[in-house]
């Protein structure tokens, strides 16, 4: 399940008014997520969580359900 | 052997009855046979090294699955990719070290003078190292479980559709399909024999006619005229895209007819109206593969650089691209070029949605053909480079485009026709792709019109068709 608050920080960054996301959902398919925005997206959610992912840990997520999973290991009380 | 020859019509029909006759497991083995006997026709030592790739691969993932502790994962890790980037290493770009570092040392005063061993490029070792390396990849980022069967991962590379020039398939999509019985389905039998048809026809009718007007000019000395420069840039740019797309459709389409589904490879590349587009078109499985094992990783580590990390990770990945393409200091300045155009386009993406497209239906087509225009003759210029002899041609072609253009000299309007009566159902062909937005469009007209595409494709064929079976341009990388 995708918290509220990393749907609206993905929308903010990628200047959506609205996507529908789901656990398997992968970034590619969002609009104006593409290898070019990547970084931006990531760095947005390091900025408002607090926290510093390592690249293995980014390297292996599929979708925005494992990002959402890594977020709440690093995260607790988003979860 | 080469897909548009007699002989190889001879050895896909046997290999197809001999599918169609046995049960899964033996089909594989077959398959397995068939694609050695593929290979070793052009020199079956070489096998040695695809079975070195294999067995490193396959003993590496299966290690890496097995380990828990994550500096084990990455120590085999290392190991397959340092195993396959010294073969590749080693066979592709030793005499390319060697002569650089000999001209390196005479600048200087330090004369050696060769015989340095020359080294023969095994054919499809760029390809099959990528598809080799993308399952151990894989698996170490758990995206998929490694196999048991050893000789089904053998298959997965060795598969002989894709052995020698791609589609660079991934283990997550392909190997599930050799794993799993294959149903044999009349639909995709049928539109893989089409793709097998309009391969062959990209390949012997337009592209090898097209070679006879760009190779003769790539072999001439300078001065050049600009306008027979721009108008070979564009035979070549169709050249290039008939001969490769060609080859990954009837690839494609082989393998359609045995029941395993491949990506495309191609998506209507010269409708790009940008670079991030065109690479979202072009070569999808080189792209995608560098964008995942080597572009992604670099980006996320240099993250926090920002807009200068990404141009880091697109100079990078395309220099390395281009390196990739052949071991020449063409094909290096051509993907330090397409980095280039990219970082460009990342610079100024940000300022397009800024500019409104006309609201009119015709002046709104007519600005989409513009941009789809200007952006094919980047991609030109950028050809230029790729299929130039040397860096000093390269020059002498600008010089001419820039200094030297005359429209009205004897043999412009001979390339130009020559051109057009080469790419018309090429152009017609992909018209209709785009705009029904379906690859198999074709297959769906009405049975009259599909009867007269086929025949006019079978006369142009046959009668001018280029009869010699010349290779694909794509198995010198």
């Amino acid at each position: 399940m995708i918290s509220e608050r990393l749907k609206k920080t993905i929308l903010m960054e990628l200047q959506l008014k609205d996507f529908n996301f789901k656990d398997e959902t992968h970034a590619y398919l969002v609009p104006g997520w593409d290898s070019l925005t990547h970084i931006n997206v990531i760095l947005a959610i390091e900025k408002e969580y607090g926290v510093r992912f390592t690249t293995t840990e980014l390297l292996r997520l599929k979708n925005i359900g494992d990002l959402q999973v890594l977020i709440n290991t690093k995260c607790p009380e988003d979860s | 052997m080469l897909f548009n020859t007699l002989q190889f019509a001879l050895f896909f029909l046997i290999v197809f009855l001999l599918y169609l006759l046995l049960p899964h497991k033996w089909q594989n083995r077959m398959l397995l046979v068939a694609s050695c006997i593929f290979y070793g026709i052009w020199d079956w030592r070489f096998l040695t090294l695809i079975f070195a790739s294999i067995t490193t691969d396959y003993l590496c993932s299966l290690k890496i699955h097995e380990a828990n502790d994550e500096r084990i994962k990455k120590r085999y890790l290392i190991v397959s990719i340092a195993v396959n980037l010294s073969i590749l290493g080693f066979f592709k770009y030793c005499n390319f070290f060697l002569d650089n570092l000999q001209q390196l040392l005479n600048h200087f005063g330090i004369m050696i003078h060769g015989p340095f061993l020359r080294i023969a490029l095994p054919i499809g070792i760029s390809f099959y190292t990528l598809k080799t390396m993308s399952y151990t990849l894989d698996v170490y980022r758990n995206e998929m479980k490694p196999t048991k069967s050893f000789w089904d991962y053998a298959l997965y590379v060795a598969f002989f559709p894709q052995l020698i020039a791609g589609p660079i398939a991934r283990a997550k999509d392909l190997l599930p399909q050799i794993l799993a019985p294959r149903k044999f389905n009349l639909e995709s039998f049928y539109e893989g024999c089409y793709l097998i048809f309009w391969g062959v026809f990209q390949k012997v009718f337009i592209a090898d006619n097209l070679a006879r007007i760009v190779n003769p000019f790539f072999a001439s000395q300078p001065p050049y005229n600009g306008s027979t420069v721009l108008l070979v840039s564009y035979a070549f740019a169709f050249q290039i895209y008939c001969d490769f797309a060609g080859y990954s459709n009837i690839a494609i389409g082989l393998g359609k007819c045995m029941g395993f589904e491949t990506m495309a490879n191609f998506n209507l590349p010269y409708f790009s109206t940008n670079p991030a587009d065109f690479w979202r078109r072009w070569h999808i499985s080189l792209s995608t593969w560098l964008r995942d094992y080597l572009y992604t990783p670099l980006v996320v580590s240099k993250r926090y650089w920002k807009k200068w990390g990404v141009a880091f990770a697109l100079m990078v990945t395309f220099i390395l691209c281009g390196l990739w393409h052949g071991a020449a200091w063409t094909f290096v300045v051509w993907g330090a070029y397409q980095g280039a155009i990219l970082v460009i386009f990342m610079g100024i993406q940000p300022l397009l949605p800024k500019i409104s497209p006309p609201k009119n239906m015709l002046l709104e087509t007519i600005w989409f053909l513009g941009k789809v225009l200007f952006f094919f003759h980047i991609i030109c210029f950028g050809l230029l480079i790729f299929r130039a002899q040397s860096m000093i041609q390269v020059f002498s072609m600008i010089q001419g485009l820039v200094s030297n253009v005359k429209f009205n000299q004897a043999g412009t309007s001979g390339i130009f026709s020559g051109i057009i009566s080469f790419v018309w159902i090429l152009i017609l062909v992909e018209l209709l792709q785009f705009k029904t937005k379906d690859s198999m469009a074709v297959l769906k007209l009405h049975p009259a019109i599909r009867a007269i595409f086929y025949c006019v494709c079978l006369f142009l064929l046959l009668v001018y068709g280029a009869t010699e079976g010349s290779v694909f341009i794509y198995f010198q990388f």
